[in-house]
């Protein structure tokens, strides 16, 4: 059973050794495979210090993209279990043996900031983006999650199979992400995980930006989650 | 339908089928495309030959002013062509993903053997 970390990193090049590291003294077995969105910095050669596979795009393709192709990677390699983990190390290693071993019982963990009193702080506007997010997504699946925009989550082989081809690749893909999943019949789970602040970096959300993620985001739930797609 | 516009017409349908011929033959537009920029271009010159077929069918939809039902189709069909290029862009957008992923894996790939 071989298990791989997927880290896509843009411009990222400050914190993501530490993750690396983090990540290599609790799983020695694990892959890790950084996915390079096109950084403009020295990313992609931090990451080839390291024993890990290292994807180097030739230009940014959001995190969406850079997640696609850490799932295709995933699917060529026939990976069995596979989690995504942020480069700027607001998540805490400690948490992925949980994440992984509700694997068990489900074929994608979400590891949610909201379903304890774990603090972790956001602003007014994420919050309510976040809110309505949440009640969209309960409509859509029939299920609750308290946090659909969560950034780590763990994969079985079938969920890897289906995003590999079928990752949304534009902004919020978290959430149409769950939306596909939940479509094509999977089981997925939520279990409460902490947090941590940024060390480095910068968060990647503009409000003005967000109205228009949100139309788009709604327009593809209006359309019932994209049918059939050809290619 | 004036003398003035007729010839203006005239023009146009002449400029625009030497343009798109002359474009097929450099090679600078695709052939698929040249059909529907063909097309445009014969439609307008048939209208300024023969500007009654405008005046009629203005005349059978109660258009009364013809050059409306001119103007009419033109943004129709300029309409209909943008949202061709939209749909065009979107599979190109989608190709070019997908090649940047493949080659992603082979310049990985590459760099293992090294």
């Amino acid at each position: 059973m071989e298990t791989a970390a997927i880290i896509p990193a843009f411009n990222e090049a400050e914190s993501l050794p530490s993750v690396i590291r983090e990540i290599k003294e609790l799983f020695p077995d694990h892959l890790i495979v950084v996915v390079d969105d096109g950084s403009t910095d020295e990313t992609a050669d931090v990451a080839k210090k390291f024993d890990c596979v290292c994807l180097s795009m030739p230009f940014n393709l959001g995190i969406g993209g850079a997640l696609r192709l850490g799932f295709r990677y995933c699917l060529d390699r026939e990976i069995d279990y596979a989690y995504q983990f942020d480069a700027d190390g607001q998540h805490d290693p400690t948490q992925i043996s949980s994440l992984l071993s509700e694997l068990e019982n489900s074929d994608m963990v979400i590891g949610s900031r909201f379903s304890t009193d774990y603090s972790y702080e956001v602003g007014q506007s994420r919050k309510a983006a976040m809110n309505f997010l949440r009640f969209l997504v309960r409509i859509y699946t029939g299920q609750k999650f308290t946090d659909t925009s969560s950034g780590f989550r763990a994969f079985r082989k079938p969920v890897i199979r289906l995003f590999a081809k079928e990752y949304p690749v534009e902004y919020m893909d978290s959430v149409e992400a769950l939306l596909i999943a939940s479509k094509n019949g999977f089981k997925i789970s939520e279990i409460p995980v902490q947090m941590r602040e940024r060390s480095a970096g910068q968060p990647s959300n503009r409000n003005f930006r967000l109205v228009y993620y949100f139309l788009r985001l709604l327009i593809v739930l209006l359309a019932g989650t994209r049918g059939k797609k050809k290619e | 339908m004036s003398t003035s516009t007729h010839i203006l017409i005239a023009v146009l349908a002449l400029g625009s089928l030497f343009l798109i011929v002359r474009l097929v033959r450099l090679k600078a537009l695709k052939a698929k495309y040249s059909i529907l920029w063909l097309t445009v271009g014969t439609s307008l010159a048939v209208i300024s030959a023969v500007p009654q077929i405008l005046d009629w069918s203005a005349e059978q939809l109660g258009i009364w002013y013809q050059p409306t039902l001119f103007l009419l189709l033109a943004i129709g069909f300029l309409l209909l062509l943008a949202m061709h290029f939209s749909y065009e862009l979107s599979r190109i957008e989608n190709r070019v993903r997908i090649l940047v992923e493949e080659i992603s894996l082979l310049k990985e790939k590459i760099e293992k053997e090294d």
